[in-house]
C-alpha cells in the first residue's frame, strides 16, 4: 500500500487502515461473487440443459414399402428455448411387418452429416467422409465411431410415431445433445 | 467569450488536458501516410459503431424474424441500404486497414522497445476484430450465417477435454437454436465491441505515452512534426476516401441476400468470409483425428507468432534491410494468408461433386438394339426394386411419381440419367435413392426402358403427385391460367437469395418449365397442351411490384395447381403443402423467377435519395474540396514564393 502512495503511513491508525483494507475487501468479493457467480452459471448452466423430445406423428405403416429404407418428411411441433413452432424432419425408416419399424436418425454418428442409402448396395452412405452403415445400421466401413441411432417408435392403430431425439456425434456411446 | 467558456469548463473538468492527451505531440520524423491505416482502422471502428446502432433501431436478434428485419431495413427504411452497406463494407475495410496496420508496424520495427505494450494490445484488437467479423456474420441468420455457426461451433468441439463444453456454452445448448442467435448478438454488439472499445483506449493512451516509432532511419527520426494537425490531416484525407470508398461499396456492390437460414437446405454450399478462408482451407489438409491442429493449433500458434516479435527480436536495429530473418518471416506469413485464402476461394467443398454428366445416354450405347436396352432396362427396373415407390400402368408403389408414359412427358435421356445418378440433383429434398452404383450401360438401359414407355396410365392411376384438392374443379370462367386457391406462405415474406434459387430452380422446376423457365414442355391432356413458360410469365401473374409479383406466384408453389383440361399429364406439385420445398427455398426459386422477369426481389421500396444519385453528390463533393484544398495549398505555396523572391 504505501508503495502505491495512496495512503500515507500513519502510526496510530495502522491498526484501523489495516482492517478497513480487509474489510473493503472482503466486501468487494462478496459483492463480486453473489452477483458474479449466478451471472455465470446463467450463461454456461444453460447450455447444458437436454432438449425437451417430443413424439412426431409420422402416418400410416401400411403406406410404407417392405424391407426398404424410406427417406420421411415429417413435422415435429418443435420447442426452441421460449419458440414453439413446427419444424420438418428427416427420418430413414425400414419396415419389417406393419407392426415393426426401425426408424434411424438421418444424423451421420460421425460428424453429423446427412447421409444417404445406396439402393445398388444396400448400404446407407455418407458422402462427408465415406461412413457405410448397414440398413439396420450396422457400421459396415468408413469412420463412423458407432452404428447409426435409433429413435424410440409406438404404431398404435396402424399409425407410426417417432420421438425425435439427437445425438452427439463423433462418440462411441449414444449420448442425448 | 471561448476563451471565458473553456476556463469556465476547464475549472470542473479537465478539458484542455484531455484534447491536449489526444492531439499534442511532436512526431518523430514528422507526420506521414504510412500511418494513416492505424487512425483508419479507429475512424472505421466508430462507423461500425454507429451504423451499428443504427440498425439495432430495426434488427431483432430471432431465428424467425432476424433475416427479415434486416431486409425490412435495406428496402424499406430510408437509407437503411447505407446503414447496412456501410457497416458490411466498414466491416471488410476495418479488417483490412488493422491487417495493413499490423504489418506496417512490423515492417517499421515499431514494435520494439519501449512499444511492446501497443503491439500486445494490437494483436489483441486484431483478434477481436476478427471476432467482431465472425460474430456480426451470423447476426442476418442468413445461409452463409447458419453455416458460420454451425462450423465454428463445430470447429470448437473439436479441441480436446473443453471442446464439448465450449461448443454448448457458444450455442446455448447441444444444437444450434434460438438461443444461439442470442449469443452471438450479445457477443457482437456488446461483448467484443466493448472490449474492443476498451482495449483501443489502452493502444491509444500507450501511444501517447511513450510516443510514436517514427521512421526506420536514426537520422530522419531527428526532424520532428507536430500531430495537430499534420498528421490528423492525412488520417482525415485517407479516412474521407476510405468512407467514399464505402459508399460506392454500398450501391454497386451491395452485400448479397443470401437467403434464409436453411438447416434441411443440402444444395447450399457454404463458405467462410474472406478473411476466415485461409482457415477453412487449412482444415482440409487435417482430416479426422489432426482436425484440432487446423481449428485450435492454427489460430493459437498464430497468436503466439503475432505475439513474439518484441520479446524475440531485442535489438534496437529497426532497418528492413538489416533484419532478413523478420522480414522473410512477413513474406512467409503473408504469401501462406493470401495462397490458403485464394486456394480456399476457388475450391469446392468435400461432398458437393458436381452433377455427374453421365456419357452413356441411349443414343450413345449404340452397341445393342434399342429392344434389348429396353429389356434389359425393364429387369434393372425389377431387381432393383423400382416398383416398391414407382408405378407403371397401375402396378406399383405411390411413393414416388407414376412413370407411365415417362417417355411422352419430354424428358431428355440425359435428365433421366442425372436423376438416376444424382435424385438431390433435380431436387433436393427428393427421396428417391441414388443409383450411381450402377454401372453407365445399366443406367442406360434402365434410361432406354424408361423412354419406351409410351403408354398412358389407366385414368384414376393418372396422379404422380396428387394435385392439391382446392385446384381441381373450379375452373368453369377458363382464364388464360387456373390459380390455384389457399392462403400465400410464409415465403411471400422472405426476401430470397435468386443465385440460389437458380440452383433450386434447376433442381426442381426446370424439368417440366425448361432451363430458366423458357422451353415449353409438353403436357398432353391438357387444353393448352404445353407447361407454362416462366419467362417471360403470364401477363396476369407479372407486376412490377415485387411484393405483388410474388404473391401471385406463391400459391402455385405453395398448393400447386391443376391445368386446366380432360387429363393433363402434368401438374403443377404442391410444393409447400407436401414439405417437399422449405418455405426458405421456395422464397429463394420465387425470387429468381422474379429475376428471370426482369423484376428484382429485393427493390428497395424507400432509398431516401436515389442511390446512383446520391453518390454522384458524394463523390463530387469530396472532388470539390479534395481540388479547392489543393488549389489554395498550392496558390499559398506560390505566394510564399513570390514573397520570398520580393524579399530578396
Amino acid at each position: 500500500m504505501e508503495e502505491t502512495g495512496i495512503v500515507t503511513d500513519d502510526d496510530n491508525g495502522s491498526g484501523r487502515r489495516r482492517f478497513l483494507i480487509w474489510a473493503t475487501g472482503i466486501l468487494v468479493s462478496f459483492s463480486g461473487m453473489i452477483v458474479g457467480i449466478p451471472l455465470i452459471g446463467s450463461i454456461i448452466g444453460s447450455s447444458f440443459r437436454t432438449a425437451k423430445t417430443n413424439w412426431i406423428t409420422v402416418g400410416d405403416v401400411g403406406a410404407l414399402p417392405i424391407g426398404q429404407p424410406v427417406n420421411l418428411k415429417v413435422v415435429d411441433n418443435n420447442v426452441d428455448a421460449y419458440v414453439r413452432e413446427p419444424v420438418i424432419r428427416h427420418l430413414w425408416a425400414v419396415k419389417h411387418s406393419n407392426a415393426d419399424v426401425t426408424v434411424l436418425s438421418p444424423i451421420c454418428t460421425h460428424l453429423g452429416c446427412q447421409f444417404n442409402w445406396n439402393p445398388a448396395s444396400g448400404h446407407f452412405e455418407c458422402p462427408c467422409h465415406g461412413s457405410i452403415y448397414a440398413a439396420d445400421g450396422t457400421v459396415l466401413g468408413g469412420p463412423a465411431p458407432r452404428r447409426l441411432d435409433t429413435l424410440p417408435t409406438r404404431i398404435e392403430n396402424g399409425r407410426l410415431f417417432v420421438e425425435w431425439k439427437q445425438f452427439r456425434s463423433g462418440t462411441s456411446d449414444k449420448v442425448p445433445a | 467569450m471561448r476563451s471565458g467558456l473553456l476556463r469556465w469548463i476547464n475549472e470542473r473538468w479537465p478539458l484542455s488536458p484531455f484534447a491536449r492527451l489526444a492531439l499534442e505531440e511532436e512526431m518523430s520524423g514528422g507526420s506521414s501516410y504510412a500511418y494513416v491505416f492505424g487512425s483508419a482502422a479507429l475512424i472505421l471502428f466508430m462507423l461500425q459503431v454507429v451504423t451499428g446502432i443504427w440498425q439495432l433501431f430495426y434488427y431483432v436478434p430471432t431465428l424467425g424474424q432476424g433475416y427479415n428485419s434486416l431486409n425490412y431495413l435495406r428496402t424499406e427504411v430510408p437509407f437503411g441500404w447505407l446503414v447496412h452497406g456501410l457497416h458490411y463494407w466498414g466491416a471488410n475495410a476495418m479488417v483490412v486497414c488493422v491487417m495493413l496496420h499490423l504489418s506496417q508496424v512490423y515492417i517499421w520495427g515499431a514494435y520494439k522497445r519501449p512499444h511492446e505494450l501497443q503491439w500486445i494490445t494490437g494483436v489483441f484488437l486484431f483478434l477481436l476484430t476478427m471476432a467482431m467479423s465472425l460474430t456480426g456474420g451470423a447476426l442476418p441468420w442468413d445461409k452463409r450465417s447458419y453455416w458460420l455457426v454451425e462450423v465454428a461451433s463445430s470447429a470448437a468441439g473439436t479441441i480436446p477435454v473443453v471442446g464439448e463444453t465450449l461448443k454448448r456454452i457458444m450455442l446455448g445448448g447441444g444444437v444450434i437454436g434460438q438461443l444461439t442467435l442470442s449469443r452471438f448478438f450479445v457477443l457482437h454488439v456488446a461483448v467484443a465491441s466493448g472490449l474492443l472499445l476498451t482495449l483501443a483506449a489502452v493502444h491509444l493512451v500507450a501511444l501517447r505515452k511513450v510516443g510514436n516509432a517514427g521512421p526506420w532511419d536514426d537520422g530522419q527520426r531527428k526532424n520532428t512534426g507536430p500531430f495537430w494537425p499534420d498528421q490528423v490531416f492525412k488520417d482525415g484525407l485517407f479516412s474521407a476516401f476510405v468512407i467514399l470508398l464505402l459508399v460506392a461499396l454500398s450501391i454497386y456492390a451491395p452485400p448479397p441476400f443470401a437467403g434464409m437460414a436453411d438447416p434441411l437446405d443440402a444444395s447450399y454450399i457454404p463458405k467462410p468470409e474472406w478473411n476466415f478462408l485461409f482457415l477453412y482451407q487449412a482444415l482440409k489438409y487435417f482430416p479426422g483425428k489432426l482436425e484440432v491442429i487446423a481449428t485450435l493449433g492454427i489460430p493459437l500458434i498464430g497468436t503466439i507468432v503475432l505475439l513474439l516479435p518484441p520479446f524475440v527480436d531485442d535489438s534496437v536495429e529497426r532497418r528492413p534491410r538489416k533484419r532478413p530473418a523478420a522480414m522473410a518471416g512477413w513474406v512467409i506469413a503473408v504469401t501462406l494468408f493470401i495462397t490458403l485464402t485464394l486456394a480456399g476461394a476457388y475450391s469446392q467443398p468435400e461432398g458437393f461433386a458436381a452433377p455427374q454428366t453421365s456419357q452413356s445416354t441411349p443414343s450413345t450405347s449404340a452397341a445393342l438394339s434399342p429392344s434389348a436396352d429396353e429389356k434389359a432396362g425393364s429387369g434393372l427396373f425389377k431387381s432393383q426394386e423400382c416398383a416398391a415407390c414407382h408405378s407403371i400402368g397401375g402396378i406399383g408403389g405411390t411413393f414416388g411419381p407414376d412413370l407411365s408414359g415417362e417417355g411422352t412427358k419430354g424428358r431428355s435421356g440425359q435428365w433421366l440419367a442425372d436423376q438416376l445418378h444424382n435424385p438431390k440433383a433435380h431436387n433436393p429434398s427428393s427421396e428417391m435413392p441414388s443409383f450411381a452404383a450402377l454401372s453407365k450401360e445399366q443406367i442406360g438401359q434402365l434410361v432406354a426402358f424408361l423412354l419406351g414407355l409410351k403408354e398412358e396410365a389407366p385414368a384414376p392411376a393418372s396422379t404422380g403427385l396428387a394435385p392439391s384438392a382446392a385446384a381441381g374443379g373450379q375452373t368453369q370462367s377458363a382464364p388464360a391460367v387456373t390459380g390455384p386457391h389457399g392462403e400465400p406462405g410464409i415465403a411471400v415474406t422472405i426476401i430470397g437469395s435468386p443465385d440460389h434459387g437458380a440452383v433450386l430452380f434447376e433442381d426442381s422446376c426446370a424439368s417440366c418449365h425448361g432451363p430458366r423457365g423458357t422451353e415449353m414442355v409438353s403436357n398432353p391432356g391438357s387444353t393448352h397442351g404445353k407447361v407454362p413458360p416462366l419467362n417471360p410469365i403470364n401477363r396476369d401473374l407479372f407486376s412490377p411490384d415485387p411484393k405483388t409479383f410474388v404473391g401471385q406466384i406463391d400459391l402455385f408453389l405453395q398448393h400447386g395447381s391443376r391445368p386446366e383440361g380432360p387429363n393433363p399429364r402434368l401438374s403443377m406439385p404442391p410444393f409447400g403443402d407436401t414439405h417437399s420445398l422449405t418455405q426458405q427455398q421456395i422464397a429463394d426459386i420465387e425470387a429468381y423467377i422474379l429475376n428471370l422477369n426482369g423484376v428484382n426481389r429485393a427493390t428497395i421500396h424507400h432509398p431516401g435519395i436515389d442511390p446512383d444519385l446520391f453518390f454522384i453528390i458524394a463523390a463530387f463533393a469530396f472532388s470539390l474540396i479534395v481540388i479547392n484544398l489543393w488549389g489554395w495549398w498550392w496558390f499559398n505555396r506560390l505566394g510564399k514564393r513570390k514573397g520570398k523572391e520580393a524579399g530578396e
